[in-house]
Parts: C-alpha cells; sequence; structure tokens
C-alpha cells in the first residue's frame, strides 16, 4: 500500500495532467453547441457582464457609422414604402372587385432588438454574443437578423443575454435560394474570408449570374422567406458535377456588427409538430400491415 | 511566492476579460491573434510545483475558452504548455538554474535566453490550439498562416511587454 501511495506520489504530476486534459477533452469533444452549458459560454453571467460592461464604454466609438448606416436603410425603406403604398392600393382595388383578402408574408414574425456585446470573426468557429436572454422572450433557436442580412441562429439562452452560433461558423447551414429563379440550396461557411460563404446544393441546371442576390428560402422555422443573404461571387464547383457550389459574398458586414434583431416566429412549434408528425408517418409502415 | 500569489491573481482577473474583449479584436488580416494571456503561463517561476503550474495553465485555459467560445481548446493547450514549462525553461537555461523564484524574464535570464524560450513557448502553444481547433476543420493554408502570424504577433506583443516592466524583479 505505501509502495502504492509513493509510486502515486511520484508520480503525481503524470496523474494531473492525465486528469486536467481528460477533463479538457470532455469540454472539447462536446460537439453539439447546443448542448454546451451556460456557464462555459461567453452567454454566462461572468463572461456576459464583462462583454456587457465594455461595450457600454466603446458603443459610442461607432456612432458615426451606425448612422450613416440607419440613413441609408432609410431611404431604402422609404423607397419600399412607397412601392408598398401602390401595391396596397392595387390590392385594395382588387380585394374590391374580386373579394380577395390581402395577406402579409410576415405577421407570424415578431423581432426583437438586441445588441452585440461581443462577436468574433478569425476563428474556424465564431460565435456572436448579445444583451438579450430569456427575460426579453429569447430561446435557443431563433433567427438573428441585422439591417443587412442573415446573422446567425440563437444556441445557449442566459437570462440576460444569448450565445448565437454566427453565419461563419460551419456548424450552421442556412437553407437559401436565388432570388432571379427560386432555385434553392444550402449556405455554409468555408471558413476562408469572414465576407464570403458557399451556396451548395444548387441543382445542375440552375441558371445564375455573378451579382444574383440570395435570400432565405423560408423552408425552416427560423427565418421569413426572402431575407437577403448575399450576393454570387463565382462558381466554385466542375461544371460536370451534379450540383453547383457557388461563392456568395455575404451582405452582413461581421466586422462591424452592432444592433441585430432576434427572429421569433409564432407558427415555429406548430410547424416542428407538423414536421415531427411527418418524420413519424415515414416511420410508420404506409400500407398498414 | 506570496508576492507572486497576488501578482498573478491579479494578472488573472485583468488579463482573461482583457483577451476577450481587447486582444481577440486585435486581429491581423482576421489571421494573426495575439495571445496575451501567455503570459500568465510564461511567468510562472520554475520552483512551483508542476501540479500547480499545471492547474493554473488549466484554469487559465479554461477562463479563455468561457470568454472565447472554444469550450476545452485553450484548457487543452495551456495544461500541455504548462506540463512542458520546466522542460522548456531548460533547454535554454542550466539545469541547476532556477532563477531564486524569480518569473523568466529577460531580466532574470538574459535576453538571448529568454527570448528563445519565450518564442518557444509560444509556438507550442500556437501549434497545439490551432491543431486542436484544426481537427473539426482542416485547411493547412489557414492553419499554417494562423500559426505562424499568430506566433509572431504574440510573441512580439509579450517581448515588449517584457521590456516595459521594470528591471528590478
Amino acid at each position: 500500500m505505501n509502495e502504492l501511495l509513493a509510486f502515486i506520489v511520484r508520480n503525481s504530476k503524470w496523474f494531473v495532467f492525465v486528469l486536467l486534459a481528460t477533463a479538457s477533452c470532455v469540454l472539447l469533444f462536446r460537439g453539439d453547441p447546443y448542448r454546451q452549458h451556460i456557464f462555459t459560454t461567453s452567454a454566462g453571467a461572468m463572461a456576459s457582464g464583462v462583454y456587457k460592461g465594455a461595450n457600454e464604454l466603446t458603443s459610442y466609438f461607432n456612432l458615426h457609422e451606425i448612422n450613416e448606416d440607419l440613413n441609408r436603410r432609410n431611404a431604402e425603406l422609404q423607397a419600399e414604402l412607397s412601392a408598398a403604398r401602390e401595391r396596397l392600393q392595387l390590392l385594395d382595388e382588387a380585394a374590391f372587385t374580386d373579394t380577395l383578402v390581402a395577406d402579409s408574408g410576415l405577421r407570424p414574425f415578431e423581432f426583437v432588438v438586441a445588441h452585440v456585446i461581443n462577436n468574433s470573426i478569425s476563428r474556424p468557429f465564431n460565435y456572436i454574443t448579445v444583451n438579450k436572454g430569456s427575460r426579453d422572450g429569447i430561446r435557443p433557436e431563433l433567427g438573428v437578423i441585422d439591417r443587412n442580412g442573415v446573422v446567425g441562429i440563437v444556441s445557449n439562452v442566459g437570462p440576460g443575454s444569448s450565445r448565437v452560433i454566427s453565419l461563419l461558423n460551419p456548424h450552421f447551414r442556412l437553407s437559401c435560394k436565388l432570388k432571379s429563379t427560386d432555385y434553392f440550396g444550402s449556405l455554409v461557411w468555408d471558413g476562408l474570408a469572414p465576407d464570403e460563404a458557399l451556396l451548395e446544393e444548387l441543382p445542375r441546371h440552375t441558371n445564375f449570374a455573378p451579382g444574383d442576390t440570395v435570400v432565405t428560402s423560408g423552408y425552416s422555422a427560423v427565418f421569413p422567406a426572402g431575407l437577403p443573404v448575399g450576393v454570387v461571387m463565382e462558381n466554385e464547383s466542375d461544371r460536370n458535377q451534379n450540383f453547383f457550389t457557388l461563392r456568395v459574398r455575404l451582405l452582413a458586414d461581421f466586422t462591424t456588427l452592432g444592433n441585430v434583431q432576434v427572429v421569433i416566429n409564432n407558427r415555429a412549434e406548430e410547424l416542428r409538430a407538423l414536421t415531427a408528425g411527418e418524420e413519424n408517418d415515414s416511420r410508420r409502415n404506409p400500407f398498414g400491415n | 511566492m506570496a508576492k507572486f500569489a497576488l501578482r498573478y491573481a491579479l494578472a488573472f482577473i485583468v488579463l482573461l476579460p482583457a483577451q476577450g474583449v481587447v486582444f481577440n479584436h486585435m486581429t491581423l488580416f482576421s489571421v494573426a491573434v495575439p495571445l496575451v494571456f501567455l503570459w500568465l503561463l510564461v511567468s510562472v517561476p520554475v520552483t512551483v510545483g508542476t501540479n500547480l503550474t499545471m492547474l493554473l495553465g488549466f484554469l487559465t485555459g479554461l477562463g479563455v475558452d468561457i470568454f472565447c467560445d472554444t469550450p476545452g481548446v485553450n484548457a487543452l493547450s495551456c495544461t500541455v504548455v504548462s506540463f512542458a514549462h520546466k522542460p522548456l525553461f531548460h533547454l535554454y537555461s542550466s539545469f541547476d538554474d532556477d532563477l531564486g523564484g524569480r518569473s523568466p524574464s529577460s531580466a532574470s535570464m538574459g535576453a538571448p535566453a529568454f527570448v528563445k524560450f519565450l518564442l518557444t513557448t509560444v509556438a507550442l502553444y500556437c501549434v497545439l490550439m490551432f491543431t486542436i481547433e484544426a481537427f473539426q476543420m482542416f485547411n493547412f493554408r489557414m492553419w499554417i498562416l494562423r500559426v505562424t502570424s499568430s506566433t509572431i504577433y504574440t510573441f512580439i506583443m509579450l517581448y515588449a511587454a517584457d521590456c516595459l516592466r521594470p528591471r528590478r524583479e
């Protein structure tokens, strides 16, 4: 027994090393970003407190750029508003003649404004921390957008802050389509540049041109259809392959993220229940034998 | 020892949030990151036991992981570098030299030996950390860019900080 104790003491540094390395590996290989404990993420009380404090100090420095962006966005919205008014007038006329009911596609969605308090762009797996949490109605798997386009998806939620899986994170795949043709594919970041991503699995017969806009497809309960994501730069894949892979310039500027909006889909649960029902049906024998 | 413990605790409280809030955003070309918290690993005197050095390294890495959303990556890298702290130190100084319990620095070791020790420690850390990250998404060009540029950037920052320290220990 004494010899055993002496052996352990003599080699204690190896035991401690293995113990600490094992603890690190447990953290490391718990790969699913949704399953990580809130205290080990930047949305935990300690880290988010530091980030919030620092953000309050520094948020004044880029007000000029934010103001310019808001002015530009305001001008765009004014143009959209006048176009929408014209369209509404036409719909009113149609409703008057055909008893057609005009409906807004965005009505099921609500938007919660949040501020980015931490953001990374240089790592292979990037995350964003925002200053809104469960107290503000935020929950996991909600979409996050900014004034230019899609930013990410909420993964972990604390009481007053949340962690968002950035679009610059290969864990996040976004269903997108080309605005001009409606052909859809899957957008994923390839880790090379913080302003570019790949739109994969586009059918080979898709027609596209550099400069085409890529928007969300709306095939998930997370983002409404038609939100801008990026602009096609070039074809990355061989034309002989069955699917195209396009390089896309992202519209959201991840280096200057400030205010973002968390998208709350009021019909998400209903859609998920339907999808779950479909999965259960597909497991059953369709002939009932 | 008490003086070191106090100084280390203070540096721990200051450097970890500073890494998350300031230095992580001082990237060059979206590739090179200054890992200034490595001072916490480099500055541990070699007279401190290996077990305590590793524990301090693990806690440092865990703290950085919480601030950087890299669970386990920095904790594992810091543990390994802390384990290698004493052997790395003795690569560039005689085996019976323990600096009288002082932290390794250019003042205590001499500039040439400290430069080599610092560069080796930073390079080992960068190779480890970026390799662990690359397990999940490997791109050789980005890996080599990140390792070399972050090593140089971190080395310059830490050596500059060491040069600014008062000579008297």
